[in-house]
C-alpha cells in the first residue's frame, strides 16, 4: 500500500501541518473542524493548539473535543476491516472522518512576527477556513519570549516552543499550585519561586514545611538532591529554622533560629487551630476570656501553668466557661503546644523583626520547620502567627505611605503549604491568610498556596486566586474546585485529566494569555542550573549589582555579611 | 385477425379424417410398389415406355440405371465451396404510379475446410425500361410480352441461373465447388404454345441454357457440380415408370383404350399409383444415400435442353427425401455426380435438413412485406422529387393505411 | 448506429471484437469521450433467431468452423455512456451540446489518452448518477483499467476511491462494493 503523506514520527504532527476545514460551530462551544484525510484524530490530543486562517483574521485556540463521524450511518453497522488498507485509506477523510472542536481564544496578527498585542477572539472563523496545527512560531508569539518580565516554565506538551509566565501579572495577585500528592508540587513551586526571585518584582516568605526550598530539596523520582534557593541565590535568601536540633546536623547552618514566645500568641492564633486541634468552638473562644482574665501576652503561660483540675474548675467558674470544655482545652494545649521546643518564655530575639529586616532589604526568607513540618498544628500556629504580625506591619506601612509618610514596601508573596487547613470555609474568615487572600493586594501582600486538596479551600478565597498551576488531580471535587469560575472548563478538565503524574501541569489564569498544559522544565542538573542562571533576569540583576557597586559574584562569607551587615 | 382459423381447423379435421381409414390397403399397395421398384429393370421399362408410343396419360422418367439401385455418398473433400443463388421479385403493380418491377437476387458462397469463409451478397435490380418490362419480338417491334405474373417468375428463374454462373466465375479459388439453385431446372411453362417462340428463345437459348453452358465451360477447368434442389418434391415420374412394370395390357400403356372406363384405383398400375416418388424412396434410401439416376422425358426438356438434358435423383437428407436435378454433363461425369450428391447431403446436414447455402441465399434474396411497402413509398418519393404527378388507386390507398 | 445526448450504440467491425467493459472510447471531432457499459452480440437480422448448434459439433470453435456463414450473420454492438468532451485544448467532464453523428468512427483510447482523461475524476459523477444496470461494475472496471495506465496505479486508485467516496458518501455499502472491486 502506498505510504500516505504523514510525517515520519508516528503520533506527532509537525507544527504548521494542515489539519482540516471549519464546517460548523459557535463562539461559546467552539468551531468544528473536519479533518483532512491525512490528519489522524489519533495525533491530535485535546489541549493541542490550533491556528485557523480565516478570511480576515487568524485565530489561535485549543482543541476541546475530538469526534469521529461518518457520512452514512450504516458505516457503524458494517465497519470496514482495517486490514483492507485500500478501502480504509479511501474512506478515511471522505466517508469516515474525524472532527475536532477548537475554541478560538486569541487573534494572532495576520502578519506573523509583528509585535501587536494579542486581542481575545470575540467571533469565529468563517466557513471553510483552514485549520492547521500551531507552529512553534505561533506559540512563541502567544506565550512570548523569556525576558526580565517573563519566566520560561516549560514547553507545551508536544512542542518545542517555550511557555512564559508573565511574572508581573503573577505577583500582582495570589496564586495557587495544586496537585495530588506526589505530583511534584514542591518541585514546581521551587521553579516558580526562582522566577519570581530573579525578577525582583516581589519578596518571598516561604513557610517551608518539609525543608525543600531552603538549602536543598529532594527529587524522589530521580533519587537525588537538588539545589534550593539558598544555593542558587546565596546573597538574597535567608534561611530561618525552627528546629535547632536538626539545624545542628547540617553542613550549612541556618541564618536565624526562630523561637516563639508564649507572649506572642494571641487568641486569634488559637482560633485558627480550632479544626486542626479539634477544639470546640466554645473552648477556642474561651481564649478571649482568658486573655481578658490574665492579661494580654500573659494569658497563655498563665493558663498552661495551671495544675490540677481544681484550678481549672475555679478558673472556669471565674470566667464563666463550661468546665469540661475548658479542661479539655487545657489538656489539648498542654499536649500539643507546651512541648514544642521552640516555644519559649522569652525568645532570644524578635523573630518577626528579624524577618522584617530581611524583607526590607529586599531579601527573601525561607522558614524551615524541620521535624515540626509534620506537626500540622505547629506549622499552622507558627505560620499564622508570624504572618499576622508581618501583615499588620505591612498594613501600617501602606497606610502611612498613602498618607504621604514612610517608605514604600516591596510587595511580599507568602508561600504556604497545606493551604486548605488555613483556608477552609470554617477557618478562612479568621486566619490571616484568608484575610490576605480576600483583600487582594491592598497592602502589597499576596499568597502562593500549595495544596493537594483544593476542594477544602473556601470558594470565595479560591475565586481570588488569579493564576492556578495544576498538576494531576483525580478527585472530582478537587477538579471542580480549581475549575470554578473558569471559562472553557470542560476541555480544561479533559486536559487536566490527561496530564502525566509528574512534570506536567496545566496553567491558567492571568499570568498566561490562554490556558496551557506544559511539560515543566528540567531542574536538578547542572545544565538546568546554568540555564536558569543565564536568564535575562539574572543579567539584569547582575547589571543592577554592578550599578550599585557591589561585586557580582559574592563568596559565601561575604553573603553572610551581606545578609546581616 | 382476418383468417378465421377455427373454421379452417374444423374443415381440415374433416378432410383428413378419412385418410387414416385406408391405412391397411395403402400399406399393401406400398409393399407391392417397393417390390416393383427393387425388381425393376431399366432396359425393360425404358423399352416399354418407348413402345407405348405416346399414348400414356402420365409422364414417366427415363431410367439411366436400374431404379432400385442406391448409392452411398462419397468422401467429403477437405476443402470445398458451396455456392447458392435465390431470387425474389416485386411484380409490376398497377396501383403504383410508375410501371416498374424489381428482382432481388441473393446468394452466398460458403467455403469449408482449413480456411472457412462465408460471402453473402444480394443485388436488387429495378426494371423500368421497356426492354426490361417487356420481352420484345426481335422480328416485329409491335409484338411484345409484358414481363409480369408467370412470365416474371420465368425471367427471375433465368436471372437466378445467370447470377449463379456469375458467382461461379467470380469465385477465384480452385476448390471443388457445388453450385446450387432452389427449385427445378425445368422451365415447364415454356412447354407447349403458351408463349411465342421468341419468348421461348430468349428465356431458353439465351437464358437458362446460356447460363448452363457457361457453367459447363467452367466445369472443364474446375471441379464444379451444378444442381437444383427441390424440397418435399411432389413428382411421380419414377412411380409412373413403375406403372409400366405392372401394366399387362396389350398394347402396353394405351391408357385411353384400356383404362378409360375404369375408375382410378381398379387399374393394374394403381398399386403404385397413389405414391409419389419421395414416398417410395423414403423406404429404400438410407440417410445420405441417393437413388439411381433418371432423366426427364418432359417435352420441353427433350425439345430444347439438348446437351443440358435435365437428369435427376432423390437423396435422403435425414429429415426428408429431396430431389436433385442436374444437367446431363454432370450426370455423365461420375466424379461430378458423386461430388454433387455428397455435397448436397453435407450441406443439408449443416442446414438441419435443407442445404444451408440455399437458406442463406434465400435470406439474402427475400423481400418482405415491409420491404414492399417501403419500395412503394420510395417510388412515390422519387417521383415527387421529379415533380411528377403522383397518384394511386383507392385500393392501394386503403391497403397502405389500414383504417378502422 | 444510434446516438443520444447521454450515450450511443456502435457496431464493431469484428465479431466479438469489442473493447472491454469499462473502456474509454473516443468518437468524432471535437472528441466526445464515452465509457463502454454494455456489449451485445446478436443476429444482424432481428427476424432470424440464433439456434443452438452444440449437439452437432464437438466444440464451440467447430460450430464457427463448420458453419462459416454464422460469423456473417451476427454482429457485436457496444453501448457507451458519454462522460466528457474536448473543448479547445481542454477536457470537460460534462455532456456535449450535440451528440456524435451516426456513422461516426469510434476509436479505443490508448494508454496515454486514458491517463490524460482520468487525471481529473469529475466524470465519475456522470457514471454514478446513471441508471444503467450494473453501472457499479462498469465503474469498477473502468477504474481498474485506468489505474494501469498511470505511472503509479496505487496512487490513482486511492485518488479515484476518494473521489467516489465524495459522490457516494451517503451510501457506504455501495461505495464499499466498488472499492473492493477496484483493489
Amino acid at each position: 500500500m502506498t505510504s500516505n503523506s504523514r510525517n515520519t514520527t508516528p503520533g506527532i504532527l509537525m507544527g504548521g501541518t494542515p489539519l482540516g476545514t471549519v464546517v460548523a460551530g459557535s463562539l461559546s462551544e467552539g468551531v468544528e473542524v473536519k479533518l483532512n484525510g491525512d490528519a489522524s484524530v489519533e495525533d491530535i490530543p485535546v489541549g493541542s493548539y490550533v491556528v485557523i486562517q480565516g478570511e480576515t483574521k487568524r485565530f489561535f485556540g485549543m482543541v476541546s473535543e475530538v469526534k469521529l463521524a461518518a457520512t452514512d450511518a450504516r458505516l457503524r453497522t458494517m465497519p470496514t476491516d482495517l486490514s483492507d488498507l485500500f478501502v480504509a485509506e479511501v474512506l478515511s477523510g471522505t466517508a469516515a472522518y474525524g472532527t475536532i472542536t477548537v475554541r478560538p481564544r486569541l487573534l494572532l496578527p495576520m502578519v506573523a512576527g509583528s509585535d501587536a498585542e494579542l486581542a481575545p477572539a470575540r467571533t469565529v472563523p468563517a466557513h471553510f477556513a483552514r485549520a492547521s496545527k500551531a507552529s512553534d512560531a505561533d506559540v512563541a508569539q502567544v506565550f512570548g519570549v523569556e525576558d526580565d518580565r517573563h519566566f520560561a516554565v516549560g514547553t507545551p506538551l508536544d512542542m518545542e516552543a517555550v511557555v512564559c509566565l508573565d511574572l508581573k501579572a503573577f505577583v500582582e495577585r495570589s496564586n495557587g499550585v495544586f496537585g495530588k500528592s506526589g505530583t511534584g508540587k514542591s518541585f514546581l513551586t521551587r521553579l516558580l519561586l526562582i522566577g519570581v526571585l530573579q525578577s525582583r518584582l516581589s519578596s518571598l516568605l516561604i513557610f517551608d514545611m518539609h525543608d525543600e526550598y531552603g538549602w536543598e530539596g529532594g527529587d524522589a523520582e530521580r533519587g537525588r538532591q537538588v539545589k534550593g534557593l539558598k544555593q542558587l541565590f546565596p546573597a538574597q535568601v535567608a534561611v530561618f529554622s525552627l528546629d535547632a536540633e536538626k539545624a545542628m546536623g547540617r553542613p550549612v547552618k541556618p541564618d536565624v533560629m526562630v523561637e516563639i514566645g508564649y507572649s506572642d500568641i494571641e487568641p486569634e492564633d488559637i482560633m485558627v487551630l480550632r479544626e486542626t486541634l479539634n477544639i470546640s468552638e466554645v473552648a477556642a473562644e474561651s481564649s478571649y476570656s482568658l486573655e481578658r482574665h490574665f492579661g494580654k501576652g500573659k494569658w497563655l503561660r498563665a493558663f498552661l501553668d495551671l495544675e490540677g483540675r481544681e484550678a481549672i474548675f475555679e478558673l472556669a467558674n471565674a470566667i464563666n466557661i463550661n468546665t469540661s470544655a475548658l479542661a479539655s482545652f487545657h489538656s489539648r494545649l498542654s499536649n500539643r503546644l507546651a512541648r514544642l521546643p521552640f516555644m519559649v518564655e522569652k525568645p532570644s530575639q524578635d523573630s518577626v523583626q528579624a524577618l522584617m529586616d530581611q524583607l526590607d532589604k529586599g531579601n527573601h526568607v525561607v522558614l524551615e520547620f524541620g521535624r515540626y513540618g509534620d506537626d500540622v498544628p505547629a506549622y499552622m500556629l507558627v505560620a499564622n502567627l508570624l504572618t499576622r504580625r508581618i501583615y499588620a506591619r505591612y498594613r501600617d506601612r501602606q497606610i502611612s505611605e498613602s498618607a504621604g509618610k514612610g517608605k514604600s514596601t516591596t510587595p511580599l508573596s507568602i508561600v504556604i503549604e497545606e493551604a486548605h487547613r488555613f483556608l477552609s470555609p470554617a477557618v478562612a474568615s479568621q486566619s490571616t491568610f484568608g484575610i490576605i487572600a480576600r483583600e487582594m493586594r491592598k497592602y502589597n501582600v499576596t499568597l502562593l498556596v500549595v495544596d493537594q486538596r483544593p476542594s477544602g479551600i473556601d470558594p470565595e478565597v479560591m475565586s481570588q486566586i488569579a493564576t492556578k498551576v495544576c498538576c494531576l488531580l483525580d478527585d472530582e471535587r478537587d477538579v471542580d474546585a480549581v475549575m470554578t469560575g473558569t471559562s472553557g472548563s470542560r476541555e480544561l478538565r479533559s486536559v487536566l485529566a490527561g496530564l502525566e503524574s509528574r512534570q506536567q501541569a496545566l496553567i491558567f489564569g492571568n499570568a498566561v494569555p490562554i490556558p496551557v498544559a506544559v511539560r515543566i522544565r528540567d531542574y536538578g542538573t547542572n545544565d538546568s542550573y546554568d540555564s536558569l542562571m543565564r536568564s535575562p533576569r539574572m543579567r539584569k540583576a547582575a547589571s543592577k549589582a554592578d550599578m550599585a557597586g557591589e561585586p557580582s559574584d559574592a563568596r559565601p562569607k561575604d553573603d553572610e555579611d551581606e545578609l546581616f551587615g | 385477425m382476418a383468417l378465421d382459423l377455427y373454421q379452417t381447423a374444423a374443415q381440415l379435421d374433416a378432410a383428413t379424417a378419412h385418410v387414416g381409414n385406408r391405412g391397411e390397403e395403402r400399406a399393401r399397395h406400398l409393399e407391392v410398389a417397393l417390390a416393383t421398384l427393387r425388381d425393376a429393370d431399366a432396359a425393360t421399362l425404358n423399352a416399354r415406355v418407348d413402345a407405348a408410343q405416346g399414348t400414356l396419360s402420365f409422364l414417366p422418367a427415363e431410367a439411366v440405371e436400374d431404379p432400385g439401385v442406391t448409392h452411398a455418398p462419397g468422401a467429403i473433400p477437405d476443402d470445398f465451396s458451396v455456392l447458392a443463388v435465390d431470387g425474389s421479385h416485386i411484380d409490376v403493380n398497377r396501383h403504383l404510379p410508375l410501371r416498374c418491377s424489381l428482382i432481388n437476387i441473393g446468394g452466398c458462397r460458403l467455403t469449408y475446410g482449413e480456411a472457412p469463409d462465408a460471402h453473402l451478397f444480394s443485388s436488387p435490380r429495378l426494371r423500368t425500361s421497356d426492354a426490361e418490362l417487356y420481352l420484345a419480338d426481335p422480328a416485329s417491334s409491335a409484338s411484345r410480352q409484358p414481363v409480369e405474373g408467370a412470365l416474371m417468375g420465368l425471367v427471375r428463374a433465368v436471372q437466378e441461373t445467370e447470377a449463379l454462373a456469375d458467382a461461379v466465375e467470380e469465385a477465384a479459388s480452385d476448390l471443388p465447388t457445388l453450385a446450387l439453385i432452389d427449385g427445378t431446372l425445368v422451365l415447364w411453362e415454356l412447354g407447349g404454345d403458351r408463349y411465342p417462340a421468341y419468348v421461348r428463345s430468349q428465356l431458353m437459348d439465351y437464358g437458362i441454357l446460356a447460363s448452363l453452358g457457361r457453367l459447363r465451360d467452367i466445369a472443364q477447368r474446375k471441379t464444379l457440380g451444378v444442381a437444383s434442389y427441390i424440397s418435399l418434391p411432389n413428382s411421380s415420374e419414377v412411380s409412373n415408370l413403375l406403372r409400366l412394370a405392372l401394366c399387362h395390357y396389350d398394347p402396353l400403356g394405351d391408357c385411353q383404350r384400356h383404362c378409360r372406363a375404369f375408375i382410378p384405383g381398379d387399374r393394374h398400375c394403381d398399386d403404385v399409383n397413389e405414391f409419389t416418388d419421395r414416398e417410395l424412396f423414403a423406404r429404400i434410401l438410407k440417410p445420405g444415400e441417393r437413388s439411381s439416376l433418371f432423366a426427364s422425358r418432359s417435352s420441353v426438356v427433350r425439345d430444347s435442353y439438348g446437351q443440358h438434358r435435365v437428369h435427376f435423383f432423390y437423396v435422403n437428407v435425414e429429415e426428408e427425401i429431396g430431389r436433385v436435378e442436374v444437367p446431363a454433363w454432370v450426370a455423365d461425369s461420375p466424379a461430378l455426380l458423386e461430388l454433387t450428391h455428397t455435397l448436397v447431403v453435407d450441406n443439408a446436414r449443416r442446414g438441419g435438413g435443407y442445404p444451408v447455402a440455399l437458406q442463406e441465399a434465400h435470406e439474402q434474396a427475400v423481400v418482405t412485406g415491409a420491404d414492399r411497402e417501403a419500395f412503394a413509398a420510395m417510388v412515390e418519393r422519387a417521383l415527387e422529387g421529379q415533380r411528377l404527378p403522383v397518384y394511386t388507386s383507392q385500393k392501394q390507398r386503403s391497403k397502405r393505411q389500414r383504417w378502422v | 448506429m444510434e446516438t443520444t445526448s447521454t450515450g450511443f450504440t456502435a457496431q464493431c467491425y469484428e465479431l466479438y471484437g469489442a473493447p472491454a467493459l469499462g473502456s474509454l472510447v473516443r468518437v468524432g471531432e471535437p472528441a466526445v469521450y464515452a465509457i463502454v457499459h454494455n456489449v451485445t452480440t446478436a443476429a444482424l437480422d432481428l427476424g432470424r433467431r440464433v439456434m443452438a448448434r452444440g449437439a452437432a459439433e464437438a466444440s464451440e470453435a467447430a460450430v464457427y468452423h463448420n458453419n462459416p456463414q454464422i460469423a456473417r450473420l451476427l454482429a457485436t454492438h457496444i453501448e457507451a455512456l458519454v462522460v466528457g468532451h474536448g473543448v479547445a485544448d481542454a477536457l470537460k467532464y460534462r455532456l456535449p451540446a450535440a451528440p456524435p453523428r451516426i456513422h461516426a468512427f469510434v476509436y479505443c483510447s490508448d494508454a496515454g489518452e486514458i491517463a490524460a482523461f482520468t487525471q481529473g475524476l469529475g466524470y465519475l459523477r456522470l457514471l454514478t448518477s446513471s441508471s444503467t444496470p450494473a453501472i457499479d461494475e462498469v465503474i469498477a472496471a473502468n477504474l481498474r483499467l485506468s489505474a494501469e495506465c498511470h505511472r503509479d496505479p496505487d496512487t490513482f486508485r486511492t485518488r479515484a476511491g476518494k473521489a467516489l467516496a465524495s459522490e457516494l458518501a451517503g451510501d457506504v455499502a455501495r461505495l464499499n462494493a466498488i472499492l473492493r472491486s477496484i483493489a
